[in-house]
Formats: structure tokens, C-alpha cells, sequence
């Protein structure tokens, strides 16, 4: 019954997250006459979807959730008088930050799954089309690369105790490694360029002129985002265990 | 099967930095005892406890709770298994409501007694709807106790439990807790309100800046503890100490001592040096923790000082 507590404790963000995501994408499609109209240049509803969606708010509210599900754990149950009773149950420490981290994580994809529902069903409702594979195509972008995110965070969280102080420092730090992605050296490198990979942009899989996810995706890029969210789980986890509560 | 000793600890350590918690503490609860576990604010009684139940770890000795070694992660996830504890805070999760949270740690224990749960949640009358963080402090004191009681633990470990209840709710924990020994469970608990200690206690141990100072039955403090005081028609003598002696006050023509044994050798004592007045009476819980831990308290203050002295 840990997943149970875990689930009770991201209920609320995850449930807020995926309602907004929703509203967000049914905005942006019901909205697609007006916002094609006043557009500096003429484009398609499959650019328009993906500017939107997956190269602007969309993504940044997935980027955000993302943080935001890291947070939470051991350190801030200490702070909210209920590490004592978690940390009683007959249950490891270890299984409880690995329990935490992966209904966390699930809380993640849930919110990048709200896409993959919303925009073909709006679509449809406003005589438009936007194929289901290119949104299941981008969840598993989306799912890779806010593993990182969501990993980041999640490791802050088991190290600096207070509500908010994960998420403060998580948002600096992505925005440092974006500034570092600059760097000529590291520009040589799109693959390791998170930001760029979760919408396509510049990508070898990623058609710009149709805007349309064409060739295979980068799975071993995006297994390596998901064994780096591993390690910084497991990194947390150790943070954990010599911890007195 | 149960050990003689439920708890035991051998030199218990715990430093918080420069600041030392728990000083080599040597402790030994017997099974199917009621223990009460006294100190003052900042003893080392809740930090001791967190070290039984692995949630901090000690700086150095060791300890068992029902024969597995507090300091072992495998071996405390065992302990944890069959005892029930209510800490201190009570710190639940407010975002569940009661039947949730009830639901939520029931899942946790094999030894689950649905009907004891029942009875306890009309016995508290816990609203089963209504979320924990909307609960009063009594009542989140109440769930917590529930859900230490709805089980058959070998081991019971309480601290400050009747903190936030009311007297009626005191008056019914003090009651369960004195039937727990009768169905194999042992108890230990960390108290302020020494007059519930002395009502239920079968033995005591009180500490003092992490060092046990007494482990006694209730009963051999009864029957041992006395309070002498010794009144002379000069001003009173130097008297040796003895066996028995703990404390020793001389005021004037007065000396009081606090004796654990050996009353009736430490008045003929007294009547040997001239003690015109001879008066052995028994003493409360109340005043052995009072003489116990204030003389500590007194010596310390006075290092405090002439350390200070001799800084200036």
C-alpha cells in the first residue's frame, strides 16, 4: 500500500496537471482559425499543432509538472511532522523513496498522455486532422525527457528539505545546462541536448518542413535519459538511508 | 518466541554534533512489563526511542528490541514489524481521511484485529469520513493510538501518549495499556504526567542527559526509596555516605537524605552521630524525579558558572 500513499500525495498535482494540459490543448485547437489567421506566415494545422503544443506551452507545462512531481519525499514528510510514521511501517527506506519515485514518475506520463487524447478528439471537432501516432510519437519524447527533469528534481528534493526549495533550484539548473548547451563544444552534440530532442527541433528524426516526427525515434537517447532518472533516484535513495529522522 | 528482555541496550550512543543525545546507555525492559520511560525535555528519551526503531542511527554501542539488532536495516525492518509505536508529534497523513489512513496501515500488519479496530473507533468516536489534518490534536492522538492498538503487538512503544486527550480518553488509555501484559504485550512508554506512571508502571527507568539514572521496579521504589531526614540540636554533622545514600541536603540543624535502600542503617546512622530527630518517610515518584534530576540540574548550573568565572 506504499503506491497508495504515494498516489494520495501527486494525486492532486497530477489530476490539476492533466486537466490543464487538457485545456490547454483544447485551446490551442479550438482556437486554431484565429491564431492560423493572424500567423506572420501561412501554416499548416500539423505545424500550427506542434508549435503549439509541443514547441511552446505545452511543453513548458510538462516541463514544469514534471519538476513539481520531483519534489516531495522523505525529507519533506520530516518537515511536515509525518516522517516518523512512514518511517515506522515495517517497510525499507529503500522502497519507500523507489515507490515514491516511480508513482511520481507515472504521474509524469499521465500528464504526457493527456495530448495523445485531447488533440485527435478536439481535432476532429473542428474538421481538422492531426495523426495519433505523431502524439504517441511525442509521449515518448515527452516521457524521456521529463525523466530528466522530473529525475533532477527528485535527487534535489532527497537533499534540501523544504517544500519549495527542489523546485526553485531545479528550474535554475535546467536553465544553466540550457546556457552550457551553447558552448561550442557541447553544440556539437544535439543528442545531448535535451530541450531540442523532447520537441524534434533540429533533430534527425524530425521533418521541419512538414513538422512531422518521420524517422525512427531516438530510443537509445531516450533509454539514456531514463537510466540517468534511475541514477538519480538510486543517488537519492542512498541520500536517504544514513539520514537520521 | 518473546525474549526476557524486550529491549536492551548496551553503551547507547547518539551525538547531534558537539551535543551528545544519549550518553553510553544502558537499558533493559523486561517482557510483558509496563516500563515507564521518564526524563526531562531533551533526556535523550525520544532520540533513545528513535534508536530502537531505526529512524536515527547510534553514534556508537548497540541495542535489540525483541532480540533483533536495532542498528541492522533487515533486522529493524523485523522490529517494526511486531511492535506498534505512537510518537511523539503524532504525525499523520492529513490528506487521508481516517478510514483511509486506518485502510492504508492495516495493509502493513498480518496481527490486524478488526474488532479491536472497531471498538476503539466507537469507544474515540473517530469520524471515519473526515479528513486527519481537520482533526483536533486530541483526535489525531486518538487515530494514532488506534492504530498502535489494533494489532497484538509483541511491544508497545508510546511516547508522551496521552498528550492532547482529554481526561476520559486518558482515563481509557491508561486502562487498555494495563491489560496489554495480560494478552503478551509489553509496554514501554515515555511520560511527563508521573502520577499515570506511577498508577500503571510496573518499572521505571528515568533519564538524565541520555544516562539512565534509575531502572527500578515501582515496587523496589516503594519499598526501598525513603526520604530521611535527620534533625540535630547543633548544627548537623558531616555524615559519611553509605550504601543507600542517593542525595544528602544539609541545612542548618537538618539533614535530609534520599535513600534507595539501607533506611533503617542510614537512621541509625544519624541517631549514632546525636540526630535528636529522626523522621523515615516514603517518597513519591514525583519527588525522586524531582530530587533526582534537579540535582543534576544544580550541579550543573553551578560548573556553568565557575566555568564562566574563570573565562573572565
Amino acid at each position: 500500500m506504499l503506491w497508495y500513499k504515494s498516489l494520495r500525495e501527486i494525486r492532486t498535482v497530477t489530476l490539476v496537471g492533466m486537466a490543464a494540459m487538457a485545456a490547454m490543448c483544447a485551446l490551442v485547437v479550438l482556437n486554431q482559425q484565429t491564431m492560423r489567421a493572424h500567423a506572420d506566415v501561412p501554416m499548416t494545422y500539423i505545424a500550427y499543432i506542434w508549435k503549439s503544443v509541443y514547441n511552446s506551452i505545452g511543453r513548458d507545462i510538462f516541463i514544469i509538472l514534471s519538476i513539481i512531481l520531483g519534489s516531495g519525499g522523505l525529507l519533506q514528510e520530516r518537515a511536515h511532522g509525518t516522517a516518523g510514521f512512514t518511517l515506522a511501517l515495517p517497510v525499507s527506506r529503500r522502497r519507500i523513496v523507489f515507490t515514491r519515485a516511480a508513482i511520481g514518475y507515472f504521474g509524469v506520463l499521465a500528464i504526457a498522455a493527456v495530448p495523445i487524447v485531447v488533440v485527435p478528439v478536439i481535432s476532429r471537432y473542428v474538421g481538422e486532422q492531426y495523426p495519433v501516432t505523431q502524439n504517441v510519437g511525442f509521449f515518448f519524447l515527452w516521457a524521456g525527457c521529463g525523466a530528466v527533469f522530473y529525475g533532477v528534481t527528485f535527487l534535489l528534493a532527497h537533499r534540501l528539505e523544504g517544500d519549495y526549495i527542489s523546485v526553485l533550484l531545479a528550474i535554475p539548473s535546467l536553465m544553466l545546462y540550457g546556457v552550457l548547451l551553447n558552448l561550442p563544444w557541447l553544440s556539437r552534440l544535439p543528442m545531448l541536448n535535451i530541450f531540442d530532442i523532447i520537441n524534434g527541433e533540429g533533430m534527425p528524426f524530425f521533418n521541419e518542413a512538414q513538422h512531422l516526427l518521420v524517422a525512427p525515434l531516438p530510443w537509445l537517447s531516450l533509454a539514456l535519459m531514463l537510466t540517468v532518472c534511475v541514477a538519480l533516484i538510486i543517488f537519492a535513495a542512498r541520500r536517504i538511508q544514513p539520514l537520521d529522522f | 518466541m518473546i525474549p526476557e528482555r524486550v529491549i536492551h541496550t548496551s553503551e547507547l550512543t547518539k551525538d547531534y554534533g558537539s551535543f551528545r543525545a544519549v550518553d553510553c546507555l544502558n537499558l533493559s525492559v523486561r517482557a510483558e512489563r509496563i516500563t515507564g520511560f521518564l526524563g526531562r525535555n531533551g533526556a535523550g528519551k525520544s532520540s533513545t526511542i528513535k534508536m530502537l526503531l531505526g529512524m536515527i542511527h547510534p553514534t556508537s554501542g548497540s541495542g535489540t528490541v525483541l532480540g533483533y539488532l536495532i542498528d541492522d536495516a533487515r533486522q529493524s525492518i523485523e522490529i517494526r514489524r511486531r511492535i506498534a509505536y505512537v510518537g511523539e508529534d503524532k504525525g499523520l497523513y492529513g490528506y487521508m481521511t481516517v478510514a483511509e489512513l486506518i485502510r492504508f496501515t492495516r495493509s502493513f500488519y498480518r496481527d490486524w484485529q478488526p474488532e479491536i479496530e472497531r471498538r476503539l473507533l466507537a469507544e474515540y468516536r473517530l469520524p471515519t469520513r473526515r479528513k486527519v489534518k481537520a482533526l483536533s490534536k486530541g483526535m489525531r492522538t486518538k487515530l494514532a493510538l488506534l492504530l498502535a492498538l489494533s494489532r497484538r503487538p509483541a511491544l508497545l512503544i508510546l511516547d508522551e501518549p496521552t498528550e492532547g486527550l482529554d481526561p476520559v480518553s486518558i482515563e481509557e488509555l491508561l486502562q487498555t495499556l494495563v491489560t496489554a501484559p495480560a494478552s503478551g504485550t509489553s509496554v514501554f512508554f515515555s511520560s511527563h504526567q508521573l502520577s499515570e506512571v506511577e498508577r500503571i508502571a510496573d518499572d521505571i527507568l528515568m533519564i538524565d542527559r541520555g544516562t539512565a539514572v534509575l531502572d527500578m521496579s515501582l515496587e523496589q521504589i516503594r519499598e526501598n526509596y525513603r526520604r530521611i531526614s535527620l534533625g540535630f540540636s547543633t548544627a548537623a554533622p558531616r555524615l559519611e555516605p553509605i550504601r543507600g545514600i542517593e542525595k544528602m541536603r544539609c541545612d542548618g540543624r537538618q539533614i535530609v537524605i534520599l535513600a534507595s535502600s539501607n533506611a533503617d542503617a542510614i537512621a541509625q546512622l544519624g541517631r549514632d552521630r546525636g540526630a535528636v530527630d529522626i523522621n523515615v518517610s516514603p517518597i513519591s515518584l514525583r519527588e525522586i524525579f524531582l530530587e533526582t534530576v534537579q540535582e543534576r540540574n544544580r550541579n550543573d548550573q553551578q560548573r556553568h558558572l565557575e566555568h564562566e568565572d574563570a573565562l573572565v
